[in-house]
C-alpha cells in the first residue's frame, strides 16, 4: 500500500543515476511508516502493515515496496540509501507484553526487594482488586550479596565475593540471559560492582575487558550458537557505569529494564543487519531514541533501554522542523493516532526532557522527552457511566474489531464512527476508499450505546463524543504545558497523526490556541522526525553537595570525566570532535526539599566551576515553574547531580520548496459536502478540497474539508488555512490573519 | 436553563484537572518530608456555599475534611468575605480534622460575587504546642498539643496582614513550617486562576446550573451503587488498644449500619466514650475514615464531589472516643481510622461479602529525630518505609503488599534508601518482605514488612505510634490472621527495649538498631483452596516457608527443589478437612 504523494513526486529516471536516499522508518501498532526522502529534495509516503512477531519483516517488505515503485530490483535500490534511521518498538513491547529476557539481580544483602515493592504505591487507592506489578525478576532471582558502601561511597562491609560465586552458579543453572548489577551506593563508589562484574564474566567463560555485547559488521559473534541466541553470554548491565545517579529504586529498575530488554533488542538489530546486508546495504543504520536522538545501532545494543518508549520521541523534532521555517521558536505537538494521544512541548527549539518516566508502572530514570500519552485515538470507545455522563476511552477498539463502521464485527461506537456521522470523514474515502466506511454501523452502535441512555438524537450523540474526546486531548495538553509551567496559548500547536487534523481545531479552540502547523506528512510524522534528529547521549553523575561547600575540582573532573566518554561514543559513530555539541546541566534544589530543578549552565561555567550565576538562574527558575522563590529569605541550595548531554550532529534530508501559487485554491475544489459545525450545532455544506492539488500561498477559508489519502483536516468556521512552501498548513483564528500571512508568505 | 450534558463532563474533567495542577505546586516545592515525599495533603475546590467541587486526595483520609470547614468559614465570616482574602485554619473544634492539618483556604470572586474556594490542607512539620511535630502522648488538653488557629485572616484583600503571620509563626518551632504554608498559597493561587478562567469561557450561569447538575448525577451514580447492597441493619465492632496513659486499657468502637433502598447511615452512638488522653477523634477524621473505607467497596471511577457524600449518613456523638468533647487532646485521631475501618468491614462483610476484604495491618510508626553531626543540623524523620503492612485479601483477588494501613491505600511512598541516608545519619541494614506475615486463604493477605536500621547522629529521639501490636489483622471466610506490629530498640549493650504503640524514648544511642516489624494483611477463603502451584512458587520465592506451607495451606513442599509434592498434598488435605 504506497501512495506518492503528487505534490513532489520526485523524477523515477533522474533517481537511478543520481540519487541517494534517506529513510525514515517508524514501526506501530497497526503500520509500519516510511518517508523515503531524495536528495533533490523530493519526498513519498509508504505504509506497510506492520509484522508483529518480527517487526524487521514489515521493514524489508516497505524497502520492497520502494524498489517496485521504481521498478528496480531490490538490491539496485538498496545501494542506493544513504542512511536508514530506525524507530522501533521491540523494547516496548517487550517489557508491555511481559516477554523480555530471563534476567538476575545481584543486589545488596537486606534490600532484594525494592524492584518489586516500588516504593510501595498503590496507584488505585480506593480500588480493593488492584494488583501490583509483576517484578521483571522474581525474588529468588534476585541475588542477595553481602557488601556495603555508606552515603559516601566507604566501604562499610567488603564485598564478600564467594555470594557471586555462588549467584552465578545460580543463574547457570537457571539459564538466565541477562544480569542487572546494583548495589546500595555505588554511585559514589563502583568498586564492588566491578568486582562483582569481572566475577560473573569469570565464571561464564568471559575474557576480561570483553563486552558481552560484542559486535562485528558482520552481525557474527565469536561464540554464538546457529539460532542468534547464546546462553553461555549473558547481557550484562551494571549500575554504576550505565546510570550511576542516586536513587537506589529508580537505578535499580532502569538497570533491570536495560538488562531486561538487551538481548531482545540485540537479537532484533543483529539480524535486522544481516538482512540488510545480505540484499548489499552499505549505509548507515541509526536507531532512535527516548531522548529524541539517534544512535548507532552498537550502543544502542549496550543501551538497550534508550530505546524504551522511543516510539513518538521523534515527534517533537519534527514538530521543530515544521514550526522553525516559519520562525517559531516553539511549538506544542499532538499526535492523535488510533489508540493513543501524545503530546509534547518545545521551548527554545529544544524539546521538554524529563526524569520521571516510567513504562507500565515500571520506573525508568534515563532522561527521554517529556511526552504524554492519554488513551483517546479514533477508535476509543464511548461509553455512558452510572451517573449518566458521557465519558470517551481509555478502551479502544483497536483495528481489530475496530469502529463499528470498520464493518468488522465492532459493535460498539468510537470516536471514528462519530467522525464520520459528523461527516468529517467521507465514507467512500477513508483511507484513500481502500477501507470503505459503513455509515447505518456508525448511526446503530451510537444510538444504541449512546443517544437512547442519554435522550438524545444521533447527531446530539455524536458531537458529544466529538467534544469530549477533544477535551480529554486538550487535557493531555494542558499536562505538558500548564502544569509544568507554560502557556498554551503562546504556543503554535503542531497536528499530526491520521485523526489529528480531523479534531486539531476543537482541541485549540479548548485551549484558546491561535495558530496551528499541519504538515505534510502529518500522518508519518515520526517517520519524518527520524530524518531530522541527531545523534544524542546523556550522562549523569551524583555529586551531593550543599553549593557552598562545592569542591570545584572535583566538579571539573566529574564533567571532564563525562565529556570524555561522551567524545569517545561520539567518535565512534564517526562524528568528529568538531561536530559535536556539549550541554552542561545541574540539578539543584534548596536544603530539605526532596526534588530538584535542572539548570543548565555554560561551558564557560563549567570550566571555572562558576557556581554564583548558575545560582542566579535557579532561583527565577523555581519560581516560573512553582510561583515562588526562597532567594530573598536566603535559603541555602544544594547540589544533587551534574548531567551531560551530547548531541553529534547528523546531515539532514533537504526538503523541496514550492514556487508562490495564488491566494485562490479554487484549483483544488473537490466538491461540496454537508459537515456539523459543532459551534453552530447545525449541518452546513462546506467546500472539500484536495490536498494534493493545494499549493504554496494557497488560503482555505474555513468551514471547509481537506482530504488527502491518510489524513482529513476539518477548518472550522473560526479558523483559515494558508499553505507554506513546504506544503504544510498553517490553520489560524481569523483575527490573526495579517500577521499569519506575513510569517507564511512575507506579505 | 438548558443543562448541555457534555458540558457537565467537560466541568468535571477540567475541576479534577486545576486541582492536580494544585496538587503539584505542593508536591515540588514542600520541604517537609510529610508533605513532598509523603503527600500528606490534599488540595480542592468548593463553591460559594463551601459544597465539594472536586479534589485530589493524596492521602485519603485528609479528603473529606476541607469541606466542612469551608461551610464553617462561609457561616463564620457571613459578608465579610473579600477579594484577595486568604484565610488560615486547624481548629479541631471548629470542624478540623486533625491539629497539625493546616488548611489554607482562598474565596474566588466573579463580578464582585463570591462564586467558589480553592482550598489545600497539608500535614505540617509542627503547630506549636508541647513537644516538637505535635505528636504528644501525655497531652490531655488540646493547648498541649497545639496553637490553635480557628478561621483567621492571614491576607486582607490582597494585603498580608504582617502581625497576624508573626503571631502564628512565633509559635510554631521549625522555619520549613512557614515557607510550606507559602507553597500552599501558592497552590490556591493556581486553583483560583483555573476556576476563574473556565467561568469567563462559560459564564457564571451556566457554572452554576452546570455544577448542579453534575452534583445530581454524582449522587445518582452512589445511590445506584448503595442499592445494590441489601436492605438491613449490619453491626460490627473492633478495639483501639493502649490510649497512652493506662497500659492495658480497651476502648470498643462499635457501628451500627443501615442500609434502606438508596441511602445508608453509618451510627456510632454504641462506641465508648473518650479517653482522658490524646487517644481521641475529631467529627471530621471519623466521618473521613467511615467514607475512604466504604469508598473502597464501591465503584472507584465516582466522581469526588458532595453529591457523592449527600446519600451518606454518618452520626458520631460527642463524648465518644471517636468524637471528643472540647477541650480535648485528638492528635491521634486520624490514626482511628484503621480500627473504624475494621468494624465498617466487619459489618458489611455480612452484606457485600465480596467486596470486603479482610484486614488490614494497622499503621504503627516511628519518627526519629535528632542532630546530624555531618550536616551541623538538625533532622526529623518519619518511617513511611518501615510502616506499611499488607492489605486485606478479597474475594478473588490476593492483599496488596506493602502499602500499608487503609487510611493510606497505597498513597504514601517509601523514602528512597539512598535519599534516607543522605538526609539522616542512619544506616540502612535491611527492609525486605517478611516471609510468613501474610494471613493465608484462598487469597492472601498482602505481606508486610521488616526494617532494620542502624541509628547514627546525637540528641536522637524515638517516638512511636500506632496500633497493631496486640491484635492481629483478621481473616475473612475461614481466611486466617496475619502478624502483629512491633517495633523494637536493640542497644549496643545487648539490651532489647520493645516499644508500647504511644512511646517516646529519648537520648537513644548511636549504634543502637531499630526494629520494625509491620504485618501482613488478613487471608480471605479456605486456604486450603489456594493452588499448590501458587504456593509452590511463593516458597521458592521465600514469602512462605515450608513449614507454613503444611501448615496453613495443606501443602507438602520440597526444600531443595521447591516441588510440590502432589500425592502428600492430597493426603494431607483430605485428612485436615
Amino acid at each position: 500500500m504506497s501512495s506518492a504523494n503528487s505534490r513532489s513526486q520526485p523524477d523515477y529516471k533522474k533517481t537511478e543515476i543520481t540519487m541517494e536516499y534517506k529513510i525514515g522508518i517508524d514501526v506501530g501498532g497497526t503500520f509500519t511508516d516510511f518517508l523515503l526522502t531524495s536528495k533533490d529534495g523530493s519526498s513519498e509516503i509508504f505504509k506497510v502493515l506492520s509484522t508483529p512477531d518480527d517487526p524487521s519483516i514489515g521493514l524489508m517488505e516497505g524497502l520492497a515496496e520502494m524498489a517496485e515503485a521504481r521498478n528496480i530490483s531490490l538490491k539496485e535500490f538498496i545501494k542506493d540509501i544513504e542512511t536508514i534511521v530506525h524507530g522501533t518498538t521491540v523494547t516496548t513491547n517487550a517489557v508491555l507484553t511481559r516477554r523480555g529476557a530471563k534476567t538476575g539481580l545481584l543486589t545488596t544483602k537486606g534490600l532484594r526487594d525494592a524492584l518489586e515493592m516500588r516504593r510501595g504505591i498503590r496507584e488505585e487507592q480506593y480500588n480493593n482488586r488492584y494488583t501490583n506489578v509483576e517484578p521483571l525478576i522474581p525474588r529468588y532471582l534476585r541475588f542477595p550479596v553481602e557488601e556495603r558502601l555508606d552515603y559516601k561511597g566507604d566501604i562499610v562491609t567488603p564485598l564478600k565475593e564467594k555470594d557471586v560465586l555462588d549467584a552465578a552458579k545460580l543463574f547457570k543453572k537457571e539459564g538466565i540471559e541477562a544480569i542487572a548489577i546494583c548495589f546500595m551506593n555505588s554511585f559514589a563508589n563502583d568498586t564492588h560492582e566491578s568486582v562483582a562484574e569481572k566475577i560473573i564474566k569469570e565464571e561464564f567463560g568471559l575474557e576480561l575487558g570483553e563486552s558481552s555485547q560484542e559486535f562485528d559488521k558482520s552481525g557474527k559473534e565469536p561464540h554464538e550458537s546457529s539460532d542468534g541466541h547464546d546462553k553461555s553470554s549473558p547481557y550484562i548491565t551494571v549500575s554504576s557505569s550505565f546510570f550511576p545517579s542516586i536513587r537506589f529504586y529508580d537505578r535499580i529498575s532502569t538497570t533491570v529494564l536495560n538488562s531486561y530488554v538487551g538481548p531482545i533488542l540485540k537479537r532484533y538489530i543483529k539480524s535486522l543487519i544481516k538482512k540488510l546486508i545480505d540484499v548489499g546495504f552499505k549505509g548507515v543504520l541509526l536507531i532512535m531514541q527516548s531522548n529524541g536522538g539517534v544512535v548507532s545501532p552498537q550502543i544502542a545494543m549496550d543501551k538497550a533501554a534508550v530505546t524504551l518508549l522511543s516510539g513518538p520521541a521523534a515527534g517533537p523534532v519534527a514538530g521543530i522542523e515544521y514550526t522553525s521555517v516559519q520562525g517559531y521558536e516553539d511549538c506544542l505537538t499532538i499526535d492523535m493516532g488510533g489508540t493513543s494521544f501524545d503530546a509534547a512541548l518545545i521551548k527554545n527549539k529544544t524539546p521538554l526532557v524529563t526524569t520521571e518516566g516510567e513504562i507500565n508502572r515500571l520506573r525508568i530514570a534515563l532522561p527521554m522527552l517529556g511526552i504524554v500519552t492519554i488513551g483517546a485515538g479514533g477508535g476509543s470507545i464511548g461509553w455512558v457511566d452510572e451517573g449518566g455522563l458521557l465519558r470517551m476511552g481509555p478502551q479502544s477498539a483497536g483495528s481489530k474489531p475496530g469502529p463499528a463502521c470498520y464493518d468488522l464485527g465492532g459493535e460498539l461506537p468510537t470516536c471514528t464512527d462519530a467522525d464520520l456521522v459528523l461527516c468529517y470523514l467521507d465514507k467512500d474515502f477513508f483511507a484513500g476508499g481502500k477501507i470503505p466506511l459503513n455509515y447505518e454501523r456508525a448511526e446503530r452502535a451510537i444510538k444504541e450505546k449512546i443517544a437512547d441512555p442519554l435522550g438524545m438524537d444521533v447527531v446530539e450523540a455524536a458531537a458529544g463524543m466529538y467534544r469530549v474526546i477533544n477535551v480529554n486531548m486538550a487535557s493531555g495538553v494542558r499536562e505538558v504545558s500548564v502544569k509544568r509551567g507554560h502557556d498554551p496559548r503562546e504556543f503554535p500547536l503542531v497536528v499530526a497523526g491520521g485523526a489529528g487534523p480531523v479534531h486539531a481545531c476543537m482541541i485549540a479552540l479548548e485551549l484558546e490556541i491561535p495558530v496551528m502547523v499541519i504538515p505534510k506528512e502529518s500522518s508519518i510524522f515520526c517517520a519524518a522526525g527520524m530524518l531530522m534528529s541527531d545523534l544524542k547521549h546523556d550522562f549523569i553523575r551524583t555529586y551531593s553537595t550543599s553549593l557552598n561547600k562545592l569542591d570545584k575540582k572535583k566538579f571539573r573532573s566529574l564533567f571532564n570525566e563525562m565529556r570524555k566518554e561522551a567524545t569517545e561514543l561520539l567518535e565512534s559513530e564517526n562524528i568528529p570532535e568538531g561536530s559535536i555539541k556539549h550541554i552542561y546541566s545541574l540539578d539543584m534544589r534548596y536544603v530539605k526539599q526532596y526534588h530538584e530543578v535542572n539548570v543548565e549552565m555554560t561551558k564557560d561555567e563549567m570550566e571555572r566551576g562558576n557556581i554564583e550565576s548558575v545560582v542566579s538562574k535557579f532561583h527565577p527558575e523555581h519560581n516560573r515553574l512553582y510561583g515562588y522563590s526562597l532567594e530573598e529569605v536566603g535559603t541555602p541550595i544544594e547540589l544533587i547531580n551534574l548531567r551531560l548531554t551530547s548531541i553529534g550532529k547528523t546531515t539532514k534530508p533537504k526538503f523541496k520548496k514550492e514556487e508562490y501559487d495564488e491566494l485562490d485554491p479554487s484549483k483544488a475544489l473537490k466538491k461540496k459536502r454537508k459537515v456539523y459545525l459543532p459551534l453552530m450545532q447545525a449541518f452546513e455544506e462546506v467546500p472539500v478540497y484536495d490536498g494534493y492539488k493545494l499549493r504554496y500561498g494557497n488560503r482555505v477559508e474555513g468551514p471547509a474539508l481537506i482530504e488527502q489519502v491518510n489524513t482529513t483536516t476539518f477548518v472550522t468556521p473560526e479558523y483559515n488555512i494558508l499553505c507554506d512552501k513546504y506544503g504544510s498548513y498553517t490553520m489560524y483564528l481569523k483575527t490573526k490573519e495579517k500577521e499569519i500571512k506575513k510569517k507564511v508568505v512575507g506579505a | 436553563m438548558k443543562i448541555d450534558k457534555i458540558l457537565v463532563s467537560v466541568f468535571q474533567r477540567r475541576f479534577k484537572s486545576i486541582t492536580e495542577e494544585m496538587s503539584i505546586v505542593l508536591e515540588k516545592t514542600t520541604r517537609s518530608p510529610i508533605l513532598c515525599e509523603a503527600k500528606d495533603f490534599v488540595t480542592g475546590l468548593y463553591d460559594g456555599k463551601g459544597k465539594m467541587l472536586e479534589q485530589t486526595e493524596n492521602l485519603p483520609i485528609l479528603s473529606f475534611s476541607l469541606g466542612p470547614v469551608c461551610e464553617y468559614i462561609v457561616r463564620y465570616f457571613g459578608d465579610d468575605i473579600h477579594p484577595g482574602d486568604v484565610i488560615f485554619h486547624n481548629d479541631v473544634f471548629s470542624m478540623g480534622n486533625q491539629n497539625n492539618d493546616v488548611a489554607v483556604y482562598k474565596p474566588i470572586f466573579y463580578d464582585d460575587k463570591l462564586i467558589a474556594w480553592s482550598a489545600s490542607k497539608g500535614h505540617q512539620a509542627d503547630v506549636g504546642g508541647a513537644v516538637a511535630g505535635g505528636y504528644n502522648p501525655r497531652a490531655t488538653e488540646v493547648w498541649q498539643e497545639t496553637l490553635r488557629i480557628p478561621p483567621i485572616k492571614v491576607y486582607e484583600g490582597g494585603k498580608l496582614r504582617n502581625d497576624v503571620w508573626d503571631l502564628i509563626f512565633a509559635n510554631i518551632r521549625f522555619d520549613i513550617v512557614a515557607a510550606d504554608m507559602r507553597a500552599q498559597i501558592g497552590s490556591c493561587v493556581v486553583g483560583e486562576r483555573g476556576v476563574l478562567k473556565l467561568i469567563e469561557k462559560y459564564g457564571l450561569k451556566v457554572f452554576e446550573s452546570h455544577k448542579e447538575y453534575l452534583f445530581d448525577s454524582t449522587e445518582k451514580m452512589m445511590r445506584a451503587e448503595i442499592k445494590t447492597i441489601p436492605n438491613g441493619i449490619y453491626r460490627g465492632e473492633s478495639t483501639v488498644y493502649y490510649d497512652g496513659r493506662t497500659p492495658g486499657s480497651k476502648y470498643k468502637i462499635r457501628v451500627k449500619i443501615t442500609v434502606e433502598d438508596e441511602e445508608i447511615t453509618f451510627d456510632y452512638s454504641d462506641t465508648d466514650p473518650q479517653t482522658d488522653g490524646f487517644v481521641n477523634g475529631t467529627y471530621t477524621s471519623s466521618a473521613s475514615a467511615t467514607l475512604l473505607t466504604f469508598l473502597q467497596m464501591v465503584n472507584p471511577d465516582m466522581p469526588h464531589n458532595d453529591g457523592m457524600v449527600r446519600p451518606v449518613k454518618i452520626i458520631v456523638p460527642e463524648g465518644t472516643i471517636l468524637n471528643a468533647k472540647y477541650p480535648a487532646a485528638t492528635t491521634f485521631g486520624n490514626h482511628l481510622c484503621p480500627p473504624n475501618a475494621d468494624a465498617i468491614i466487619r459489618a458489611l462483610s455480612q452484606a457485600i461479602p465480596k467486596r470486603v476484604t479482610a484486614g488490614w495491618d494497622q499503621l504503627l510508626c516511628y519518627l526519629t529525630s535528632g542532630y546530624d553531626p555531618r550536616k551541623k543540623d538538625s533532622y526529623v524523620d518519619i518511617g513511611f518505609l518501615g510502616l506499611k503492612g499488607g492489605s486485606g485479601a478479597t474475594h478473588g483477588v490476593d492483599g496488596y503488599d506493602h502499602i500499608g494501613m487503609i487510611d493510606a491505600s497505597g498513597g504514601v511512598l517509601d523514602q528512597d534508601y539512598e535519599m534516607f541516608e543522605q538526609q539522616t545519619p542512619h544506616l540502612l541494614l535491611h527492609h525486605e518482605y517478611w516471609t510468613d506475615s501474610a494471613g493465608a486463604g484462598q487469597w492472601r493477605g498482602g505481606l508486610g514488612v521488616e526494617t532494620k536500621f542502624k541509628i547514627g547522629g546525637e540528641k536522637t529521639k524515638v517516638v512511636t505510634f500506632g496500633d497493631g501490636d496486640e491484635e492481629a489483622p483478621f481473616g475473612l471466610f475461614d481466611g486466617k490472621r496475619a502478624t502483629l506490629n512491633k517495633i523494637e530498640l536493640q542497644y549496643p549493650d545487648g539490651k532489647v527495649y520493645k516499644a508500647t504503640s504511644k512511646d517516646l524514648v529519648e537520648d537513644v544511642l548511636e549504634g543502637t538498631i531499630l526494629f520494625q516489624q509491620a504485618g501482613g494483611g488478613g487471608g480471605y477463603g479456605n486456604p486450603y483452596l489456594r493452588h499448590p502451584a501458587q504456593v509452590g512458587q511463593e516458597v521458592q520465592n521465600g514469602i512462605i516457608s515450608v513449614k507454613k506451607a503444611k501448615e496453613h495451606y495443606g501443602i507438602v513442599i520440597d526444600p531443595e527443589t521447591f516441588e510440590v509434592d502432589l500425592k502428600e498434598t492430597e493426603k494431607l488435605r483430605k485428612k485436615k478437612k
